[in-house]
């Protein structure tokens, strides 16, 4: 039998709305319950199976605490659940209520009592158990939510709970002080953070305070520690614009001076060793297989631009010290060839001046296409010759030299020994 | 090398990221063009492309909310248009302001404190550009020191300023004035505060500064009008007092350091302040403001009416607050809502009415601090991909770094009178404190506010040497559910600044050991 108000000690039984062995939910009435004062309803705090009713309607004063029914949890076999007998310590019934004096919120949940129907469960320590948790009404996170439940003052207590931690130099102190152990801590009802026994807890026991208060801090803490979202005065919409204003002024941009350094480099030796492994192996790779892998050996530790910025690296190289140990002079580049194919007679050479990027090109791809150059079709790259191609990469204003090196290596790499690359 | 201090599988993944560039391989310039221009934005998205989530702010709160999204396997790109990462925490906030609060305390230090500790200086001279130089070299490594986690935890880093498109999509206008878009399966806005501005001054950070100014004045000024007596106000205030400054604080409240600072406290540092030779017209509003002459001139009386007055600095420091920034954010295309203050509306897993629009830090509700922020973004990734984080919103401290410092945590005493919680006060202070005796720093006190039945903390207040350092017991002390005899029962390291911790501790639940 909950207490619904402090002061209640009995009550009556009106009327069960929950048969048993029927499921209900969160939040569903369960019985209600006349005292003499009012009649009021009892809701459920979590979802569950009714399995037994032990007061039946119309019961008249049923001592508060004492067993008026027996709930499993949802999905449990409401005929095969074992009824624990009515007092046991685990349950808190009546006389383990009274021995432990706990605080109301346990007296309340005594009288509906809850059973485990799995051994596993029941077993397992309080800690890994939340729901277990939360069905004592006054646990830390569901004590909001009794109170809001119960309308009447002191509901929410804390519940014994298995102390797993060392316990606060206060609490084995007080425990001391009164004839008692550290197992002793066991069974007082606790209203720390995750059912931590804090010193009040103990005071409460031992009587020397209100019972219900460290439930109350707690109850308050909990609310502090969330973000007022209550009375939120919503600002009156801003008038409709018309046009979305581009999100800042546009500022000037300030593109970087690069130039564009091109060198010619025959595939011819690539489109040999293609064919030999396509002959020997029965693979064929495609050109751009072999340009990538080039790519890839000649940007590694090309010189470093003349301009360049500290990378990330550096700065926390530098923070360990480490940039003083080993100077690096170089640095991995990150360039991709352009390619493009060239009829045979073609300006062997060409360095173009400093390169304009128009912006407004760039955005709608309206540069005008080039010339077309493609003397003949190289299997799997469209575009490129078979002969002498234009490698031509970009680079920023001071990375010239870093940008040649790369292109002298893509050359020789190519050119030299295409077999390497692959093989 | 840097490559040889992590372990292999991390350098392949360093290597990987520099390897993604697409090998293109194309004849047609207007192509290779493109796949050039693609080359340079590797890394950026592409419209095609949806993310799990893209953040947009790369603060405190975007930033660590990054990577932590990177750390949970989701794929994530955050934008940010300050073109450094950090936000206003580290390029012109808590940080570059730490740097000059602990500079100019040298230097005041070493102008006005050393013949009583036996050290005979010669000249000293203050080196303003070098001070604000190793400032910034302060605030460059950390910044440099986020992009490289970026890389660390493959965040996508884009340099731009975004907007709402559409509900999933963010238009990003990128720096070098192109655009592209991102789209996203959950969006966070963490765009974060700016500078509330007075009416009738307008900020030029030169004459009339804000925090921004404040930290990167070119000259020391003869005369400093603070507006605003908060944290903010006093801790620039303190700067450029320490450096030389005639500084007059005008705080419109009947207490310097905000409301949420308890008054005892507060009182405490006043005078500690005045002695550093801080001014202070509390109760006192500024009226108008004159900031067309040389000089400016601010009109001020007293907050209930009373004799106007006239002030001229030479440098006026608007610190009246921050309000969130969430301008051209395109909120007006989701219909997104802000509330009257302009903070975005949000539920308590931080969802704003479009549920994958989640919004963390200064520009939603909450204390705006740069720790808070970094605890909800852990936690707003904890909603999207676990669906549950916590920020436990009781046991947020805060710091003011002025010397001494002040930091709380928890409830005032003024806050509790309003709750209507009986309570008891426990005080130590650091003049009865060894450490701080042979350290010749014996400014403040340690106070401890807890319940009156249970003994349950409820708050700690400091105000002392190393106070931001020491409040993080008190916040632990609080996170736990502790009382003050807990603290009281515990060894604190002899002879150190905690120990007056400890003490105020035991005064609160019985009597201090040496007071």
């Amino acid at each position: 039998m909950p207490a619904l108000s402090p002061t209640m000690t009995e009550g009556n039984i009106a009327a069960w709305r929950v048969q048993e062995g029927a499921s209900f939910s969160a939040g569903d009435v369960l019985l209600e319950i006349e005292t003499d004062k009012a009649t009021m309803d009892v809701e459920a705090q979590d979802d569950g199976v009714m399995v037994k009713v032990m007061q039946q309607d119309g019961s008249k004063g049923v001592k508060v605490g004492s067993r008026i029914a027996v709930i499993a949890e949802a999905g449990d076999d409401a005929s095969t659940v074992e009824i624990p007998a009515e007092g046991g310590k685990e349950a808190g019934g009546v006389e383990a209520a009274k021995k432990d004096r706990p605080s109301p919120g346990e007296e309340m949940k005594g009288g509906i009592e809850r059973t485990e129907s799995s051994p596993s469960a029941a077993e397992s320590p309080p800690s890994s158990r939340p729901e277990a948790d939360a069905e004592a009404g006054g646990a830390a996170d569901t004590a909001g939510a009794a109170q809001k439940k119960s309308t009447s003052s002191g509901k929410q207590g804390g519940k014994p709970q298995k102390q797993t931690y060392p316990l606060y130099p206060s609490v084995e102190h007080l425990l001391h002080l009164n004839g008692m152990t550290a197992a002793d801590a066991d069974s007082i009802p606790s209203s720390g953070p995750n059912g931590r026994l804090l010193k009040g807890d103990v005071l409460a026991h031992l009587g020397r305070i209100n019972k219900e208060h460290p439930a109350q801090i707690t109850a308050r803490l909990q609310k502090l520690g969330h973000l007022d979202l209550s009375n939120i005065q919503l600002a009156a919409a801003p008038p409709k614009r018309e046009v979305t204003q581009p999100p800042s002024a546009p500022t000037e941009i300030e593109i970087p001076q690069e130039t564009e350094l091109a060198v010619p480099i025959s595939l011819s030796g690539v489109i040999a060793t293609q064919k030999r492994v396509n002959d020997t192996l029965g693979i064929f790779l495609p050109l751009s297989t072999f340009i990538a892998r080039a790519s890839e050996l000649a940007n590694e530790e090309l010189p470093l631009a003349k301009n360049r910025k500290p990378t990330a690296d550096d700065l926390f190289n530098s923070v360990l010290g480490l940039d003083k140990v080993s100077s690096k002079v170089s640095s991995r580049g990150h360039y991709i060839p352009q390619v493009t194919g060239l009829p045979p007679a073609t300006l062997p050479f060409r360095r173009s001046a400093a390169k304009k990027t128009d912006i407004i090109d760039l955005l709608t791809s309206s540069k005008p296409a080039a010339k077309k150059a493609a003397p003949r079709v190289v299997p799997g790259a469209v575009g490129m010759s078979a002969g002498e191609n234009v490698f031509s990469v970009t680079a920023k204003a001071g990375e010239e030299r870093r940008a040649a090196e790369y292109l002298e290596r893509m050359k020789m790499a190519l050119e030299r020994e295409p077999g390497r690359l692959v093989l | 090398m840097f490559s040889r201090l992590l372990p292999r599988s991390a350098t392949r993944s360093a290597l990987q990221a520099q390897n993604q560039a697409p090998h293109f391989v194309r004849a047609s310039p207007v192509t290779a063009q493109l796949s050039e221009r693609i080359r340079q934005r590797r890394g950026y998205a592409t419209p095609a492309e949806e993310k799990d989530l893209v953040i947009i702010g790369g603060g405190v709160a975007g930033y660590v909310a990054a990577i932590k999204a990177g750390q949970e396997g989701l794929k994530v790109a955050c934008i940010e248009k300050r073109g450094v990462l950090g936000g206003t925490c580290l390029n012109v906030g808590c940080i570059p302001s730490k740097s000059l609060l602990n500079n100019s305390h040298l230097y005041h230090q070493i102008l006005h404190d050393t013949k009583n500790r036996g050290i005979d200086v010669g000249d000293v001279k203050l080196n303003l550009a070098n001070m604000m130089k190793a400032k910034e070299t302060s605030v460059n490594s950390l910044t440099k020191g986020i992009e490289f986690l970026f890389k660390k935890n493959n965040v996508e880093y884009i340099k731009g300023t975004g907007a709402f498109a559409d509900e999933h999509t963010v238009a990003v206008r990128l720096q070098d004035g192109s655009e592209t878009s991102v789209r996203g399966k959950n969006i966070l806005i963490a765009t974060g505060s700016e500078s509330t501005p007075f009416p009738g001054l307008t900020i030029d950070e030169k004459k009339v500064i804000t925090s921004t100014g404040a930290i990167a004045l070119e000259k020391v000024p003869k005369k400093m009008v603070v507006v605003g007596g908060g944290i903010i106000g006093l801790e620039m205030g303190s700067v450029w007092s320490r450096l030389g400054a005639e500084v007059t604080v005008v705080e419109f409240l009947g207490q310097i350091g905000g409301p949420g600072m308890d008054a005892e406290i507060s009182k405490n540092i006043q005078k500690t302040l005045s002695k550093q030779g801080m001014k202070f017209m509390l109760n006192t509003k500024v009226v108008k403001g004159d900031d067309s002459g040389e000089d400016v001139k601010l009109e001020v009386e007293a907050a209930k009416g009373g004799k106007a007055q006239t002030l001229e600095a030479d440098v006026v420091l608007v610190a009246i607050g921050r309000r969130p920034y969430t301008a051209n954010l395109g909120l007006e295309n989701i219909g997104l809502e802000t509330d009257t203050r302009g903070r975005l509306v949000i539920d308590s897993e931080y969802r704003t009415k479009l549920p994958h629009i989640r919004v963390i830090g200064d520009c939603t509700f909450g204390p705006m601090l740069a720790h808070k922020a970094e605890e909800e973004a852990v936690a707003v990734v904890e909603f999207i991909t676990k669906n549950y984080g916590h920020v436990n919103y009781g046991a947020i401290p805060s710091v003011m770094y002025t010397h001494p410092e002040v930091a709380w945590v928890g409830q005032n005493e003024a806050e509790l009178k309003e709750a209507g919680v009986k309570y008891k006060v426990g005080t130590f202070p650091f003049s009865a404190n060894s450490r701080a005796k042979t350290n010749q720093d014996t400014d403040g006190m340690v106070k401890f506010l807890a319940d009156a039945e249970t003994d349950r903390i409820l708050g700690v207040h400091i105000v002392g040497p190393n106070a931001g350092e020491m409040i993080a017991e008190g916040t632990l002390a609080l996170e736990y559910g502790a009382s003050t005899e807990d603290v009281g029962r515990t060894s604190h390291a002899h002879p150190t600044l905690a120990e007056a911790f400890k003490e105020a501790a035991m005064a609160t639940y019985g009597k201090a050991i040496h007071y």
